[in-house]
């Protein structure tokens, strides 16, 4: 590579938000950084955020890269959480470490999505919307139902914490070892969509979103194609939802992976920026972070301020939850559809007058 | 190789240096302060009920002021305290009851938080079940107003699920317990009941959760014991929106009572109209998760002068607490006084008598000790008089208060003419 | 042998199927506002449920300020004469249904409307945020609790006190309105000049408007009708079904949804025969599958349906347009 022109290195805003993320548990500044929240109770909190991080980045795969709206992707994280839950708990006998449930959790699901995917995909947009809805639905309704497996609306638990093997970690008070864990993986998981997106089958994904009677002039196996997206989709939220439960030392209950959850994660997508990775990362950033971390703060110290509001949910700031997200979405669509960091190519299909220079995906990261 | 200098380089520096200039700050939390929390269904129809656990919990801590001195065992050093309380929720708006996930953000909150030395919850068993490891691990104390189930403290005799309850003291000790009876007892009780009303052949439903699906199936077992007949035992998707057709088929067999093993919150309300939609007068029965107003309300009048519905509950509703003696007439009176109405379910005690323990348990402890305070919690409260009588707690937990009730839904007319439904204690329940 | 079956059989099984027709065309007379909607503008309007839960509430509320028992509040009102309540459900049903095709109209009017030229997605997720709105509007508007609706008609078996079969006013209610409604719609859709308007607009809004139809008034008076529509179910709902919660919306909604695809969304006598589908599925599934399995059954069989019919029972194969 003697010959190569060396161009100078310039740091992006993936791999700076990566590596703040990295510093996080070694700044002194969070100790006590606003109201009761410590470092130590938002860093508790982050993996959550990185789990959904996940959850969504696969979720884009299949609405962002591929274009098709998929309504069910609860399904699978409740798949890959209930995968965690049958093989590490002590309910069954199994009770293997949490790394087997790492890789057949996602397996398991990529095959499921797979099993959805081959007959229904044929189906057109809003049809094909309303499977994944009704899969989603049947899913939820199986977890329920099959008590013997699942244990109903009880969940599976509790989901041991991931022993590694030669590392002997404090999971149960120290947040970093979890930290760590779920933002490497989170990493792991950018920088293969980094990859994908820029090769063939990234490539042929756009021009399935674009138009797929053209793509299917063009040679490409549309079919094909749709599957491998929803293959993937459904693999990494397999991924997201082991981790899910390992985190939450259960697998929750059934209607944890409904609709809304589905749809939540759909609003990150967009609120961020369909089809762009760093846009979906801010997406969930900003409503799981608003959801998890200040809401509660919020409302604490509402009770604290106003001991006697208690009783009437308009006067607490989670009953306004929905309402703000209702707004945000509408006036998201409204004023900025293509997302906070939108992907180019959604950003010149929203705004056809304007010119904006179409890259090749993947140039950006 | 050359370095190109761009914004997300410039932000990445800056939080950096910023990030260690600050400067490290110890978090041992505030010395001066207990907390206490307590995790209960705040948003849903569980509401009005934990509004009184709630305010029982606030007038217990109330009367002692807040503030609490304790004195050193060993050293008989005196330290003054502020108790300051925090009310969490376990449920969320949209699914109108407790989720696993609310519970054990809830139970991490407490975890992580240096000061909080006791946890007051749950409401439901079915929560209690996620938190209890959690706080285990912690060594913190948990006081528990209403779970019932009776697995959470007590190895199923059947030997079915072995690793209940030490799955849930993996840390081998016992910090939890409870004011309540529990559900092994309540079933056997509902049992008798239901023979002594007369009714010979039974249908038996449950809402699917860990309480619900308990008890119903105790009171089965209980029912096949004292010889009457199980006509058939169906569990229910407590998001349906209405079972007429259930209903249909469960009178076709022609039940004389209809058992449901399940909360308000699981819908017994709407089972109940459905019963009576479908043209059936059979009463039903429900266990101490439906003995709250909002049962009550939840129906018209009409419908539960058309069938009977009947609630046990684990001790003692308000209007008997009167007749105890001890410390339930001051608490009716503190509540009256403090509130400026009666203390109307049956719960609210539970929770005054939690507050009571936790402020037992830090004065026997004599220190802010997680570990102390637990096992003064489970070593020293015996004979204990507190609002629903005097009692113990056994080695694991639970209370040795046996005291447990029948109620039913009565309409009475005001003199308006207006027709309103509300509990009536109908009997003492004894063995 | 079929005829072999004992007489009680029978009889559950004729109940069953009343069960199962009354609850459908309850669910149909909604998914008519999800099928118009969507033929016109090709919307999923995710907000129609929620839409429909809030004309409840107003119906309540008016309840509640004649003193007829309302928010929080269950006396009943057996002593009102029939009269009475027959003007109570007048008035009702005048206030939910121009309740709900207000409220449609404005949301279009202020949400969607400037979408017009968007993509097919920014509509779609706008229709969401509305949804997230209603259901918060909803839920302080009667608490997050189940809330009783006053019975405000009887329960009273029609067929006698012990007969077998039970058809209730209530069940006569529900059919007395839904069909005639569905009905004049089909006949509106088919004969009047808006009708007309309308097909022309959903076949194709470009060519409609260079005929001179204002598609902008044509698709404003489309919400407004499946708003009515909505209004309307919401009332009969309310008055057979006796209890309604903020949350009834998304439940009631699915099914609606469900019901318009799994007819051929777009077309209004596929949303009655998927309403009536999943009312049946429902009502026989849990006699004879089990309560618990309702929910997965009816999206089970949507999904099979699907399979094998990509654009739903009565709906026309499309080609993608080049």
């Amino acid at each position: 590579m003697a010959d190569a022109v060396k161009k100078p290195f310039r740091l992006g805003w993936e791999p700076a938000l990566f590596l703040m993320l990295i510093a996080f548990p070694f700044l002194p500044i969070f100790e006590s950084l606003f109201f009761t929240t410590t470092q130590r109770s938002l860093g508790d909190q982050m993996p959550t955020v990185f789990i959904f991080a996940i959850l969504a980045l696969g979720l884009n795969v299949v609405v962002g890269y591929t274009g098709i709206l998929h309504l069910g992707i609860a399904a699978f994280f409740a798949i890959g959480a209930y995968t965690a839950g049958i093989l590490t708990t002590a309910a069954y006998s199994f009770e293997l470490p949490f790394y087997v449930a790492l890789i057949v959790g996602p397996i398991l699901a990529a095959l499921l999505g797979l099993l959805l995917g081959a007959p229904t995909l044929r189906l057109r947009g809003d049809y094909l919307a309303l499977v994944t809805l009704g899969f989603g639905e049947v899913t939820k309704s199986a977890l329920t139902n099959l008590q013997s497996i699942t244990a109903g609306t009880q969940g599976l638990g509790p989901v041991p914490p991931p022993a590694l093997p030669g590392l002997d970690l404090d999971w149960a008070s120290d947040y970093r070892p979890f930290y760590f864990l779920t933002l490497g993986i989170l990493i792991a998981v950018v920088l293969l969509l980094r990859n994908i997106e820029s090769s063939r089958l990234g490539r042929a994904w756009v021009a399935l979103r674009e138009d797929e009677l053209a793509a299917n002039c063009m040679g490409l196996n549309t079919a094909k194609l749709k599957l491998a997206a929803f293959a993937l989709g459904s693999g990494l939220a397999g991924l997201a939802g082991v981790l899910y439960a390992t985190r939450l030392t259960s697998t929750s209950e059934p209607n944890a992976y409904d609709f809304n959850r589905s749809i939540f994660m759909i609003c990150c997508l967009i609120l961020g920026g369909l089809g762009n990775r760093l846009g979906v990362l801010l997406g969930v950033f900003i409503l799981v972070g608003f959801d998890n971390i200040l809401c509660p703060i919020i409302d604490a110290q509402i009770q604290q301020a106003f001991p006697a509001s208690g009783g009437k949910i308009y006067l607490q700031f989670t009953g306004w939850r929905l309402f703000v997200f209702g707004l945000a979405l509408i006036l998201m669509m409204r004023f900025r559809p293509e997302g906070i960091i939108p992907s180019c190519r959604m950003k010149h299909e929203l705004h056809p007058n304007e010119l904006v220079p179409v890259t090749v995906p993947g140039d950006r990261a | 190789m050359p370095i190109r200098l761009s914004i997300p380089l410039v932000a990445l520096a800056l939080v950096l240096i910023v990030g260690f200039a600050a400067g490290r700050r110890e978090s041992t939390g505030d010395p001066t302060v207990i907390k206490v929390v307590s995790s209960l269904p705040r948003s849903g129809s569980a509401r009005p009920q934990t509004d009184q656990i709630v305010n029982g919990i606030k007038l217990a801590f109330k009367e002692i002021g807040y503030r609490i001195e304790l004195t050193d065992p060993v050293t008989q050093q005196k330290t003054p305290y502020r108790i300051d309380y925090f009310d969490l929720d376990d449920a969320t708006a949209a699914a109108g009851q407790f989720t696993i996930e609310q519970e054990i953000a809830n139970a991490n909150q407490a975890r992580m938080d240096p000061d909080v030395m006791a946890y007051i919850g749950t409401y439901n068993s079915g929560a209690a079940k996620v938190s209890m490891p959690i706080l285990n691990r912690a060594n913190l104390l948990m006081v528990s107003p209403a779970n019932t189930a009776e697995r959470l403290t007590k190895p199923d005799t059947n030997n079915r699920e072995r690793h209940e309850p030490g799955c849930y003291r993996p840390s081998g000790v016992v910090n939890y317990c409870r004011v309540v009876p529990t559900d092994d007892l309540q079933s056997e009780l509902s049992a008798l009941w239901i023979r002594d009303l007369g009714c010979k052949k039974i249908y038996i439903l449950d809402d699917n959760q860990t309480y619900g699906q308990g008890i119903s199936n105790n009171v089965e077992s209980f029912a096949k014991k004292y010889g009457f007949e199980v006509l058939g035992h169906q569990s229910i998707d407590s998001k349906s929106l209405e079972f007429s057709s259930m209903m249909t088929t469960i009178k076709g067999l022609k039940p004389d009572l209809i058992y449901f093993g399940g909360t308000t919150q699981s819908k017994a309300g709407q089972l109940f109209k459905d019963m009576v939609k479908v043209g059936m007068t059979c009463p039903m029965m429900g266990p101490d998760g439906c003995f709250e107003q909002v049962m009550a309300d939840s129906a018209s009048p009409d419908v539960f002068e058309k069938a009977k519905f009947y609630a046990t509950f684990g001790g003692l509703p308000i209007d008997a607490l009167k007749t105890l003696g001890g410390r339930g007439g001051e608490f009716i009176r503190g509540y009256k006084e403090e509130y400026g109405k009666d203390p109307l379910e049956a719960y609210s005690s539970y929770g005054y008598e939690c507050g009571l323990v936790v402020i037992e348990a830090l004065r026997q402890a004599g220190k802010k000790d997680r570990d102390a305070i637990r096992v003064a919690a489970l070593t020293k409260i015996k004979n204990f008089v507190g609002a629903t009588g005097t009692w113990s707690f056994d080695e694991q937990g639970d209370t040795t208060n046996q005291t447990m009730s029948g109620n039913e839904v009565a309409v009475t007319t005001n003199d308006k003419g207006e027709r309103t439904a509300a509990y009536k204690f109908v009997k003492l329940l004894k063995k | 042998m079929l005829l072999a079956v004992e007489p009680a059989l029978w009889n559950s099984l004729t109940q069953y199927l009343i069960n199962g027709l009354t609850f459908g065309a309850l669910i149909a007379l909604i998914a008519l506002g999800y099928t118009m909607v969507y033929g016109i503008v090709e919307l999923i309007n995710f907000a129609h449920g929620d839409l429909f839960m809030l004309g409840s509430f107003a119906s309540l509320s008016l309840l509640a300020l004649l003193g007829f028992g309302g928010l929080g509040f269950t006396a009943t009102m057996t002593d009102a004469s029939s009269f009475v309540i027959a003007g109570v459900l007048i008035g009702c049903a005048i206030l939910s249904v121009l309740f709900c095709a207000g409220l449609n109209f404005a949301v279009e009017y202020t949400v969607y409307r400037p979408l017009r030229n968007a993509p097919k997605l920014a509509p779609l997720v706008s229709a969401i945020g509305v949804s997230f709105i209603f259901m918060n509007a909803g839920l302080f508007w009667g608490g997050p609790q189940d809330v009783n609706f006053p019975d405000l008609i009887s329960n009273d078996n029609l067929l006698g006190k012990d007969a077998a079969i039970r058809i209730t006013y209530k069940d006569v209610l529900i059919i007395a309105v839904t069909v005639p409604l569905m009905l004049a719609l089909t006949i509106f859709v088919k004969v009047t000049r808006l009708g007309k308007a309308m097909r022309a607009t959903a076949q194709n809004p470009t060519a409609a408007s260079l005929m001179g139809i204002d598609t902008n008034f044509v698709i404003s008076a489309t919400f407004v009708i499946g708003g009515a529509l909505a209004g309307a179910a919401s009332l009969i709902y309310a008055v057979s079904m006796n209890t309604i919660s903020y949350q009834m919306g998304f439940q009631n909604g699915l099914y609606a949804f469900t019901a318009a695809v799994l007819g051929g969304i777009g077309r209004i006598p596929g949303a009655v025969l998927g309403g009536l589908i999943i009312g049946l599925v429902r009502s026989f599934g849990s006699a004879f599958v089990g309560e618990m399995w309702v929910n997965a059954l009816v999206f089970g069989i949507l999904i099979i349906i699907l399979i094998f019919r990509p654009t739903g029972l009565l709906g026309t194969p499309v080609r993608e347009k080049v």
